[in-house]
């Protein structure tokens, strides 16, 4: 014996032959026991000793797997990662995963069971093994049943192994030699070719991931956005006072208006409106108003803004009736040089916009205390 | 044969023991030498008529797909409100089509129907090469299918992902999932196949690539343990599947708000239609196989027979979620789904209502006389009806629920245009050029299950016949 002996095969006519066969051949003890059949067999797994396939149990697990990756890439995808509302539902509406996590538990199922048997269990493929190249092999996958007794460590005796499958009955005795393990195209190399592809996908989905979403909003990507400035309504420490937003200096006074040309409210009062009482003119009142006033007094001017509730202040309810008796030109000088808690309001509103803004209040109050005679449609202005 | 088998066989009445599941004498042999020898063979020269006719179906389909790429949607008679219309029917008819593959393959192995063996193969390719024509529709539908790829959800640069709310999204999954489970399982099934065609050819380049394709499968004991599990549990993930996949399709209708697609009825109803389309061609192209391949001992007048029952059974189970349909239009007391439901039996359309209901109701109850499940003519006949009756069913659900709506000033009538039916035909010339090729190189009935199930074909010492 030169070369060492992979096993000794030999052929049976028929299923029952090989079956008669089986328990003769195994009581000798001579190696390990394999049939080569062209299909399946029952029973004759428990005759020749085999376990029951472990595929049941990865194919369970797999398709448990393949459920929760399909739930958490739903999830993670429509209630974190791109949350959009469609139809009214939570973003993390998971009913609506069902159908995909059916469709991805079956896939990962599949290809678990099919592929599970091939590469892993079976090691297919493999085009190496010596009953490939055996004489015997044409019948094997045609019509002929083959029992092989293969070397199980110590080097099985040929001829000891031939004379008991001819005992038990085998037509035809053939001795193999051992499997040709040059580097084919074998299941080892295709399961670190797919396991290097899942690692690739992986890496390049994560890369991409944080190329997109992460990389951007990293230091020196962020720098256009984050340069020094001074931003409204933002602590700074470039001034003194720690305002982003300082007040402007005092005496100022809005683009377009004259200077201030009275002292007293006394004197304010004997000026008069020079706008003419116009859509246009109401509509800017009303945008000024809306703007610088309405905060504090209110969009009714009732005296009801909404920062009143916030800093405990009492601002003027101009619907009072002090208020209705005074001059359009005493509300024009409160808006210019402020009064009480109320600012200067001369840098902020022009001119114009001052007496619009007089017109809107007397507006709104007209509008607070209307009679019967202005509830007339078409009626005066 | 052990004596108590003897005598329980000798106490069971003969209409209840099986019948033979071939005719003649088969051995493993004889039966690798009558179907693995086909690829080894010149084909006759109805093969290369048949090929050259169904090609220049095909031919003409992707002419005029390319044309309609080229040019725009347009080209189709979809105009609104009508925006489904032949590319949805063809999707969701060939999607239908291959549902019997999986039925055959899938659900009857589970029920051990053992007559399933002879057919399962080329049921299964049917399934595959149906869904290769359904995945056409929906892909040029969308008019620029270069980009289809936006569907699956993959990390890109636009920080967007799909919405897994939406029907269209668990189609791409369901029909993506359908046709990856149908292949694995065909491929598996084929790989001892193939091994054994490796073995018996002489041809240094058929060895080659069938040597390849078979994956060096040897027949060893151990590896059929885990084969014969794996395709156990392939069968038994194949029918939850088969059942989901046409019933996701219904979710496309179902979970729209258009009266007589709204219906909790849509996916059973879609199912079972699928499958008795399904069955017609598989009918159609078994008598087709059976003659032409001379295979009338292994694909017995049986066979056709269970097949054309399963028809019958299905047709009738059309006529009750029909008659539901009626049913729930009237018990709903909804003006809409009223005048939906009477559309389809009295509108602009109502032709291809009552054509339906002739074609998959009226007609297949030929099927319960035993002439007509034994004869060629009449089996023909209702395996066309049915394709054509299934074919327009879903006309009308599209069309016919689309052309009327709420809205009666969008109310338009839909014709199709000659690129519509051009890609139909198109459509079935692809499907019928791969059934042809598929006939030619591979083997067309599974010869290692078919040998498993030949009269002492397993071992009698362990209670043969029980499976």
């Amino acid at each position: 014996m030169s070369e060492p002996t992979f096993a000794v095969l030999g052929l049976f006519d028929t299923a029952d032959a090989l079956m008669t066969a089986i328990p003769t051949v195994r009581a000798r003890r001579l190696g390990r026991l394999e049939a080569y059949t062209p299909y399946p067999i029952h029973g004759i797994d428990a005759a020749l000793g085999l376990r029951r396939s472990p595929l049941g149990g990865m194919v369970l697990v797999m398709g448990i797997v393949g459920a929760l990756t399909a739930l958490a890439f739903e999830y993670w995808i429509s209630a974190v990662d791109y949350p959009i509302v469609t139809g009214g539902k939570p973003p993390g509406s998971w009913e609506a995963f069902v159908p995909i996590m059916f469709e991805v538990t079956v896939l990962f199922a599949t290809f678990t069971a099919g592929l599970g048997m091939l590469l892993l269990l079976n090691k297919l493929p493999f085009f190496g093994h010596p009953v490939l190249a055996s004489k015997a092999i044409r019948d094997i996958t045609r019509d002929r049943f083959a029992l092989a007794i293969e070397s199980d460590g110590p080097q099985l005796d040929p001829d000891a192994a031939g004379r008991a499958l001819a005992d038990a009955g085998a037509a035809q005795i053939e001795v193999l030699p051992e499997a040709d393990r040059r580097p084919f195209l074998t299941s080892d190399y295709i399961l670190r070719t797919l396991g290097g592809i899942a690692a690739a996908c992986v890496v390049s989905g994560l890369l991409m991931y944080w190329a997109v979403k992460l990389f951007p909003v990293l230091p020196p990507m962020v720098h256009m956005l984050e340069q020094p400035r001074l931003n409204p309504q933002r602590a700074d420490s470039f001034f003194r006072d720690g305002h982003g937003m300082q007040m402007p200096v005092a005496g100022t006074v809005a683009r377009e208006s004259g200077l201030i040309g009275v002292a007293t409210p006394e004197e304010a009062a004997a000026l008069v409106n020079p706008l003419p009482r116009t859509r246009e003119i109401f509509a800017l009142g009303r945008e000024s108003f809306t703007r610088r006033c309405a905060v504090c007094h209110g969009a009714l001017g009732n005296g009801v803004g909404s920062l009143t509730a916030a800093y405990g202040a009492k601002p003027a309810n101009l619907q009072a009736q002090q208020f209705q008796d005074y001059p359009d030109g005493k509300i024009y000088w409160a808006i210019v040089m402020g009064k009480n808690a109320m600012p200067s309001h001369a840098a902020d509103l022009s001119e114009t916009q001052r007496w619009a803004v007089v017109h809107y209040v007397r507006a709104l109050q007209r509008a607070q205390h209307a009679s019967d005679e202005d509830m007339k449609p078409g009626g005066q202005r | 044969m052990n004596p108590e088998a003897a005598i329980l066989r000798s106490a069971i009445p003969d209409c209840l023991v099986e019948p033979p599941l071939t005719e003649g004498r088969v051995t493993p042999g004889s039966l690798d030498d009558q179907v693995l020898a086909f690829p080894e063979r010149r084909p006759p020269a109805q093969w290369y008529i048949g090929l050259a006719v169904t090609m220049t179906a095909m031919a003409i389909g992707f002419s005029l797909i390319g044309y309609t790429l080229a040019t725009g949607i347009g080209v189709w008679g979809n105009t609104s409100p009508v925006f489904w219309a032949f590319d949805i029917i063809n999707f969701v008819f060939w999607v239908g089509i291959g549902h019997a593959g999986t039925l055959i393959s899938a659900i009857l192995f589970l029920f051990r129907k053992r007559w399933r063996n002879a057919i399962a193969r080329f049921a299964e390719a049917m399934t595959i090469f149906a869904v290769m024509c359904a995945g056409i529709f929906p892909l040029i539908h969308v008019g620029r299918p270069w980009l289809a790829f936006w569907l699956f959800p993959y990390p890109n640069q636009r920080a967007v992902w799909p919405n897994f709310r939406s029907p269209l999204v668990w189609d791409v999954f369901a029909i993506s999932t359908y046709f990856s489970v149908s292949a694995m399982f065909w491929y598996l099934g084929l790989i001892p196949d193939i091994a054994s065609m490796r073995d018996r050819t002489s041809s240094r380049f058929r060895k080659a690539v069938y040597t390849a394709l078979s994956l060096g499968w040897h027949g060893a004991a151990s590896h059929w343990r885990h084969f014969e599990k794996a395709y156990l549990l392939l069968a038994g993930l194949a029918t939850g599947l088969v059942l989901s996949v046409h019933s996701v399709v219904s979710f496309d209708f179902a979970t729209s708000v258009v009266p007589g697609w709204h219906m909790t009825i849509f996916p059973p109803y879609f199912v079972a239609g699928a499958i008795f389309a399904g069955f017609a061609m598989v009918v159609m192209v078994m008598v087709v196989v059976r003659e032409g391949m001379q295979l009338k001992n292994l694909i017995t007048l049986r066979h056709l027979e269970v097949m054309n029952k399963v028809i019958l059974g299905m047709s009738c189970l059309m006529g009750y979620s029909y008659l539901m349909e009626g049913f729930t239009a009237w018990y709903s007391m909804n003006e809409y789904l009223h005048h939906a439901f009477m559309n389809i039996i009295s509108g602009t359309y109502g032709w291809a209502g009552w054509l339906t209901i002739s074609c998959n109701i009226f007609v297949p109850q030929l099927f319960w006389f035993k002439k007509c499940r034994t004869s060629y003519f009449w089996m023909i006949l209702v395996a066309i009806a049915v394709t054509v009756g299934m074919w327009f069913e879903r006309f009308v659900i599209i069309v016919v629920s689309l052309h009327q709506d709420y809205l009666p000033s969008a109310w338009r009538v839909y014709t199709p245009t000659l690129v519509d039916f051009g890609i139909l035909l198109g459509s079935f010339g692809l499907f019928f050029t791969l059934v042809l090729l598929f006939a030619r190189v591979l083997p067309v009935i599974a010869t290692t299950e078919v040998k498993g199930i030949l009269p002492d074909a397993q071992p009698s010492r362990t209670g043969g016949g029980h499976e």
